[in-house]
């Protein structure tokens, strides 16, 4: 079950918690724009992304999330660090401004294929930390809410906006109670010897299927009672809606609004001008 | 042999922000051949301290020990073998009617002995065997689990336990959501089973079944083991602050008391001993 943490609200108190879910989706995106900016020179691109993931650091450090939780999911990476080193090992590099790693017989390799795979790999991480910072930082049902707000305008071509939210709510709402179910009757199958880990192929298959049967049966019954309390208490998916939780924007939110767009501005800027830091501080570039 | 438990802690979500110690520093014993009762309020642990025995939670701290299998908070001190250990420990968890899952109730509760090895000519006969115990007859063989009553559902899935012979029977909450009539009868059930020598664990909230069945009652209360008594005499005793009901035979009692009624209450234990203590009362009168 471990590996459903990755993603899940951690409910502290910090000033990123606070902020407004919608603004909080915003500054994500932003966010994840200034990523995959490309730079002329090798140098610049690991001076901005170095930048960047300083940036996104302090973010998650603000998050408060453990450490062990962000290693912990970006633990399964390995692989594809792996897979792209041999892809861009194999691929022949056709503009390299690095020197040679190897030449073993006519096959040549340039730094330019690590420092590629290396970047790839920062960028990833990046986005990692940055839907953490997001998922941690917003309870699911703020998330819908910033989500719904974002859909309204295309009420106008009659999207049905709030049952579109209704439905997003609902399903993450019953994320944790299947996962608790699931829970119940693995313990449960688990007591009648079911092993769900050990043995043949055969008998792991047949302990899935003792899982997901129950599994099903009970969501179904869940979905028909919640279908029926919700018409019991004159659900009426046509109706205004009101709600408890009004959002407000606040001083806070638009500092970090008026901050993530301006590192964006100042990304964008360095880009299309081909700015290079070293060049002008009359360093070699790389 | 009986079950021990060495200073047992348990938390739930260990070192996050949602930790939360749900069993702390239990000590007692269940010897074998007993009918122990294990109440408490909602959410006091009592679920979570019988999933212990089972091995399916590991204690956070200190170990329980069952005929030799060791569930430690050490993994290296934990029996490896934990089929074993489940094969002798039967957990009927609460509203058991959802892990059925098979196509025919047959195949369901046969479904726990193959899984510990039984052939399949014998696991069959083991399930028939546990079918007539639980009181379903052979037209029940081929239906379909699903189109079952709820009540039957529940016999369906109590059958699946039986049918591999665990020494100790765990049950949690057997008799919710069933009519007073339906929870004697699923009680009488276990007592049966009880008589043909299996430990039996019961965790209930209706004390009346408690003190009409039970020989030893474990009382917990915020993780904690608050009492581990007869209940002739935990009832007796001031129990109205672990928000558990007194049962109507000592309610009575009470209230014949207060009404000044001078009763030996020390031999009370069911309706025949109440009846001879109001006799005697009121013959000394």
């Amino acid at each position: 079950m471990k590996a459903f943490t990755l993603g899940r609200y951690v409910p502290y108190n910090s000033w990123i918690h606070r902020l407004d879910p919608r603004l909080k989706i915003l500054a994500t995106i932003l966010l994840m724009v200034c990523v995959f900016f490309n730079f002329p020179t090798w140098s610049m691109r690991y001076l901005m992304g170095g930048l960047l993931f300083a940036v996104i650091s302090i973010l998650v450090a603000c998050t408060k999330i453990s450490f062990r939780d962000v290693i912990g999911s970006l633990r399964h990476l390995w692989f594809m660090v792996i897979f792209l080193l041999i892809i861009y090992v194999l691929v022949p590099n056709g503009n390299h401004t690095l020197p040679e790693a190897w030449n073993l017989n006519g096959w040549v390799v340039y730094w330019d294929s690590f420092a590629e795979a290396g970047r790839i790999l920062l960028r990833l991480v990046m986005m990692i930390e940055l839907t953490l910072v997001l998922t941690a930082s917003t309870k699911p049902l703020d998330l819908t809410y910033a989500l719904e707000w974002y859909l309204t305008p295309l009420k106008v071509f009659h999207f049905p906006a709030a049952e579109v939210a209704m439905i997003i709510s609902i399903a993450l709402r019953f994320i944790p109670t299947l996962l608790e179910d699931t829970q119940r009757v693995m313990k449960a199958q688990s007591s009648r010897g079911v092993d769900f880990e050990h043995g043949s192929l055969w008998k792991r298959l047949m302990g899935v299927t003792s899982l997901v049967i129950p599994l099903f049966v009970s969501s179904f019954v869940r979905s028909e009672e919640l279908a029926n309390a919700m018409e019991c208490r004159g659900y009426d998916p046509q109706a205004k809606r009101t709600r408890y939780h009004v959002l407000h924007f606040h001083w806070l939110d638009l500092l970090a609004l008026v901050l993530s767009s301006a590192l964006l501005a100042g990304y964008i800027t360095v880009s299309v001008m081909n700015l290079d830091f070293f060049a002008m501080l009359g360093w070699a570039a790389l | 042999m009986p079950i021990i438990f060495r200073d047992v802690s348990f938390s739930y979500n260990v070192k996050s922000p949602l930790e939360h110690l749900a069993l702390s520093h239990l000590n007692f014993e269940i010897p074998t051949g007993s009918f122990l009762a294990i109440v408490g309020r909602t959410g006091c642990g009592k679920s979570t301290m019988v999933q212990q025995i089972n091995a399916l939670l590991h204690p956070t701290q200190g170990e329980v020990d069952v005929d030799g299998f060791i569930n430690s908070s050490d993994r290296k001190k934990r029996t490896k073998n934990v089929k074993d250990l489940r094969r002798r420990v039967g957990l009927v968890f609460q509203f058991p009617e959802y892990q059925l899952f098979e196509e025919t109730v047959l195949k369901d509760v046969a479904f726990g002995p193959k899984n510990f090895g039984m052939k399949k000519e014998e696991a069959e006969q083991a399930a028939k065997e546990a079918l007539a115990k639980v009181g379903l007859d052979e037209s029940f063989y081929e239906r379909s689990p699903f189109e079952l009553s709820g009540g039957e559902k529940r016999r369906v899935a109590i059958a699946g336990v039986l049918a591999y012979h665990p020494d100790y029977l765990i049950v949690d909450e057997p008799t919710a959501g069933l009519d007073p009539k339906g929870a004697f009868e699923m009680m009488d059930l276990f007592a049966s089973i009880h008589q043909a020598g299996t430990t039996l664990i019961l965790v209930t909230h209706d004390m009346n079944l408690v003190l009409r069945y039970c020989d030893r009652v474990l009382v917990f209360d915020h993780g904690e083991l608050v009492a581990n008594d007869t209940p002739q005499s935990f009832f007796q005793s001031d129990m109205d602050r672990y928000s558990l009901e007194t049962p109507a035979l000592y309610r009575f009692l009470q209230e014949m008391k207060a009404k000044g009624l001078d009763i030996d209450s020390s031999s009370i234990e069911d309706l025949d001993t109440l009846a001879d203590a109001i006799v005697k009362a009121r013959a000394s009168k």
